[in-house]
């Protein structure tokens, strides 16, 4: 039995812009504080707090942005499932998003609670770092790759 | 006196026009654009929320905001590249366009921002820091800042749905 639907968020024409939004801030706050944590296992930027101090003020707000973000996320994704689905810079997205917050709760978060060596700990950041840019990269490419896209030949 | 000579003179470069015609380049700066949002955007919501008590209470508005500083203006300097880039590559089709204009006042909103609060806000982080409590003033320009900021996403975001409306002659086509 086919269940005829009609997401609410295809009757309005600014549902999707206005939840665009609401999805960049909520990636700039979440990549931004993991970032934050980054920079400082790097070397860089709030030295006078170890890795460790810095994760536990960030956590909260990591987990908000990441929140935000992904719910946000799924309304866009709700508003053309075909779409997203056959085209590959989403699907791209979607490996490095998962692989972005395993990584970040499982090697990144040891690192900054326990410590490694030098070495380890700016690999550990550089990656933290790389992973999540690759998701915001696949997120541009939705958009180049959507008008060339043919369901016909799928 | 129109602008629009100069937009036209800008999206004519050789420069300009090899950004606009290649199927990578374009796509690449705007990624660049908005992966310097999620780094160093994330930054600055962070120093806001700190001054108005919200987040990061343990540590002094010292570290969080001055010693962040560097990277913030880094990153504004790769945000403000790009997003000129973008600009010359389609200039002419950005002229017409008011959340174009809403986001460069915007963007110029910032810059007076940033004046008005050098000296009791962000050129006075020490004494912010001895302050028994968060000064008035300082909580304005966090709010302020947030307000902007976030203004600025919004308006760069809605360029994108802006269509022109049409012009006797080309409706008179239809």
């Amino acid at each position: 039995m086919l269940i005829e639907f009609q997401n609410p968020l295809n009757s309005s024409a600014l549902a999707f812009p206005i939840l665009e939004c609401i999805h960049i801030v909520g990636f700039a706050l979440s990549i931004g504080t993991i970032a934050i944590v980054d920079f400082r296992l790097l070397d860089f930027g709030m030295r006078h707090q170890t890795p460790a101090q810095l994760n536990k003020d960030m956590s909260l707000w990591t987990i908000v942005g990441l929140a935000i973000m992904v719910l946000s996320g799924m309304m866009l994704y709700s508003s053309d499932p075909d779409m997203y689905y056959l085209n590959w810079a989403f699907l791209l997205k979607m490996t490095f998003l998962v692989l972005a917050i395993v990584f970040n709760y499982t090697v990144h978060r040891g690192v900054v609670l326990s410590g490694a060596s030098p070495g380890r700990t700016k690999l550990v950041a550089c990656v933290s770092l790389a992973l999540w840019m690759c998701v915001v990269f696949g997120g541009i490419f939705i958009g180049f790759l959507n008008p060339t896209l043919d369901i016909n030949k799928v | 006196m129109s602008l629009f000579p100069f937009f036209h003179f800008l999206q004519s470069t050789e420069f300009a026009t090899s950004i606009r015609e290649s199927a990578l380049v374009y796509p690449v700066i705007m990624m660049t654009h908005l992966a310097s949002i999620a780094l160093f955007g994330g930054m600055i919501l962070m120093g806001d929320l700190r001054l108005l008590g919200l987040a990061m209470k343990d540590h002094p508005v010292v570290d969080v905001i001055g010693r962040l500083r560097i990277w913030k203006r880094i990153g504004f300097v790769i945000m403000v590249t790009c997003g000129f880039l973008l600009l010359a590559a389609k200039a002419e089709l950005y002229y017409p366009n008011p959340f174009y204009w809403l986001k460069m006042t915007l963007l110029a909103l910032v810059g007076v921002h940033a004046l008005v609060f050098h000296r009791s806000v962000y050129g006075n982080l020490p004494a912010i820091d001895r302050a028994p409590q968060m000064p008035g003033t300082a909580k304005v320009a966090a709010a302020l800042s947030l307000v902007l900021w976030i203004g600025l996403v919004c308006a760069g975001r809605w360029i994108a749905y802006y269509e022109p409306a049409k012009t006797a002659v080309q409706a008179a086509h239809r």
